[in-house]
């Protein structure tokens, strides 16, 4: 659906993206994650046509961004950062603007304006002047605009900035709503938006991918560490340290804390191939522990992210 | 199938009028044009069926007033960010281009019909030579039509409106007014011509006297064709940057 070779964006002497590829299948929602002038909106611009990459070639819904740009433009629907409106318009000229430009006519131009001012709740604004909106409601209608020809692509940048969280929830429903029938790419540098909306995730950092892959495939990757939180009741528990680390699947105790008098708490890292968990289950009740909890820790997209940003090279690939 | 020029000027044109520029510039004309005709040089005093005065300033008054008019446009667009909108619509260069010069010539071409009661009016009073006001009419169009396009491509490279505005005053005003260094400065006869070619106001002596000369005629076309193209070129050339 989209595909992505070697695509690199020189600003002056700065490069912005160096040589990046990758490939988006149809129906994927892909974040793009990365602090800011990582690269995300830069390639969202290529894409979209809006500029050309100084080197690489990319492709959307099969045409080519060079060679074809006004099919690749009418695939794709795109809300660019801050949502950019024109103030002197209230929403509904606005969005007639759009669908008017999107070659919307008759039934079918009505159809969709009145269907993306339910869909992004915007009906109470819509003979409001854009200039008088709030963020909430700007970047709604920016995202109406996206929608308004049913693309087969969605490319939005930064969609919920400026969101108050329960707008954020209803823009994210209505992004995973929309990802079911079409293809999303959506750019953050939040890393709860990607673990609630995406099924796939680019890390970039300074133009180029870091790592990518489903949000477990990339927390797999890291260097094989899976987290255990563990705690014990019984007696001698002083001990348990020396014995505890002396288990093939344990690799480490990162802390270990009295929390009652009979009761402790261990934070492992274990070594993810072994059967952990089965073998400090044996141990314990050999050594008559009772486990009053143990928990397994998934790495958070915060924890990988500042781990590869920290690392930088391209981990997961 | 999508996107014809007209959704473009039916934006730009709501654009206008939802805001107050239009009717300032649009009032602005024509109280100036008025008051130039009847107060300043006392048509009625005068006693000649004739508006070739009235005719004579417009140009000058099309100095300040179409950079007013084109100033905003991709200015505007440039720093609201919304020319990242419309870049990324299934347009090509040129039909923005175009859209959006069209817009502001039937915004201009509204202030001129708005100037009709004038000649109307004042029909009653003697004998008007029709031929001559339609060609007057025509030339003003003509040179608002080459105004239009140097202001919409000074704004596609400004960075702010006051700047295309200032840039775009100043090139209408040298390109306007260039012929006149020959009546003040002796200089070669060539350059005599050369400024002559090159300035709207020299090409707009004939129609303002009622005739439609072919060269004139052909020099405004050029002048507007040639903007509209390096305008088309500029945004083109800003997918590269």
């Amino acid at each position: 659906m989209i595909v992505a070779s070697d695509l690199g964006k020189l600003y002056g002497s700065i490069e912005a993206v160096k040589g990046i590829s990758f490939n988006i299948e149809k129906g994927e929602i892909v974040g793009l994650l990365g602090p800011n002038g990582a690269g995300k909106t830069t390639i969202m611009k290529i894409l979209t046509c809006y500029m050309f990459p100084s080197y690489g070639d990319a492709s959307v819904n099969d045409y080519n961004i060079f060679t074809d740009p006004l099919k690749v433009k009418q695939s794709i629907g795109y809300l660019p950062e801050n949502a950019p409106l024109y103030p002197d318009l209230n929403v509904i000229e606005y969005l007639e603007f759009m669908a008017d430009a999107r070659g919307l006519t008759g039934a079918s131009r009505k159809e969709r304006l009145e269907y993306v001012l339910d869909a992004c709740s915007i009906e109470d604004v819509a003979y409001r002047g854009i200039g008088k909106l709030s963020k909430g409601y700007r970047q709604r209608t920016g995202l109406a605009q996206a929608i308004i020809h049913d693309p087969e692509i969605l490319i939005l940048d930064e969609p919920t900035t400026g969101l108050d969280p329960n707008q954020i929830i209803e823009i994210r429903e209505l992004i995973k709503k929309l990802g079911k029938e079409k293809t999303v790419i959506l750019s953050t540098h939040i890393l709860q938006e990607v673990e609630a909306t995406c099924g796939r995730v680019l890390i970039l950092n300074e133009g180029k991918i870091i790592a990518r892959g489903t949000t477990e495939d990339i927390g797999r990757e890291m260097k094989g560490e899976v987290l255990l939180d563990l705690t014990l009741k019984g007696t001698n528990l002083e001990n348990a340290d020396k014995s505890l680390v002396s288990l093939s699947g344990v690799k480490k105790i990162l802390n270990s804390k009295k929390v009652e008098d009979t009761k402790r708490n261990f934070h492992l890292s274990l070594t993810p191939q072994a059967n952990a968990e089965e073998e400090i289950f044996d141990w314990a009740v050999s050594n008559g522990y009772k486990i009053t909890a143990m928990i397994p820790e998934k790495f958070s997209l915060e924890d990988i992210f500042i781990k590869l940003t920290h690392e930088g090279g391209e981990n997961a690939n | 199938m999508p996107t014809n020029v007209s959704s473009i000027v039916k934006k730009e044109l709501k654009s206008y009028f939802n805001s107050p520029i239009a009717y300032v510039v649009v009032s602005a004309f024509l109280l100036f044009t008025s008051i130039w005709l009847f107060y300043l040089q006392s048509f009625f005093a005068n006693n000649t069926a004739s508006l070739r005065i009235y005719f004579a300033v417009i140009p000058t008054v099309f100095i300040i007033l179409l950079p007013a008019l084109t100033m905003r446009s991709w200015a505007e667009e440039k720093k609201l960010g919304t020319i990242e909108l419309l870049m990324t619509l299934p347009y090509r260069e040129e039909q923005l281009v175009i859209g959006k010069f069209l817009s502001t010539f039937v915004l201009l071409l509204i202030m001129i019909i708005l100037t009709l009661p004038i000649p109307i009016m004042l029909s009653a009073l003697g004998n008007f030579d029709w031929g001559q006001i339609a060609g007057e009419y025509l030339g003003v169009l003509l040179i608002g039509a080459a105004g239009i396009a140097i202001g919409l491509f000074v704004s596609s490279i400004a960075t702010n409106q006051i700047s295309a505005f200032v840039v775009t005053l100043l090139i209408l005003l040298l390109l306007t007014l260039i012929n006149a260094v020959n009546s003040i400065a002796s200089i070669p006869l060539w350059m005599t011509s050369v400024f002559n070619y090159l300035s709207l106001g020299y090409h707009f002596e004939s129609f303002r006297k009622g005739l439609i000369d072919t060269r004139d005629l052909i020099y405004y076309v050029l002048i507007t064709g040639l903007f509209l193209y390096i305008n088309v070129k500029v945004l083109i050339f800003r997918k590269w940057m």
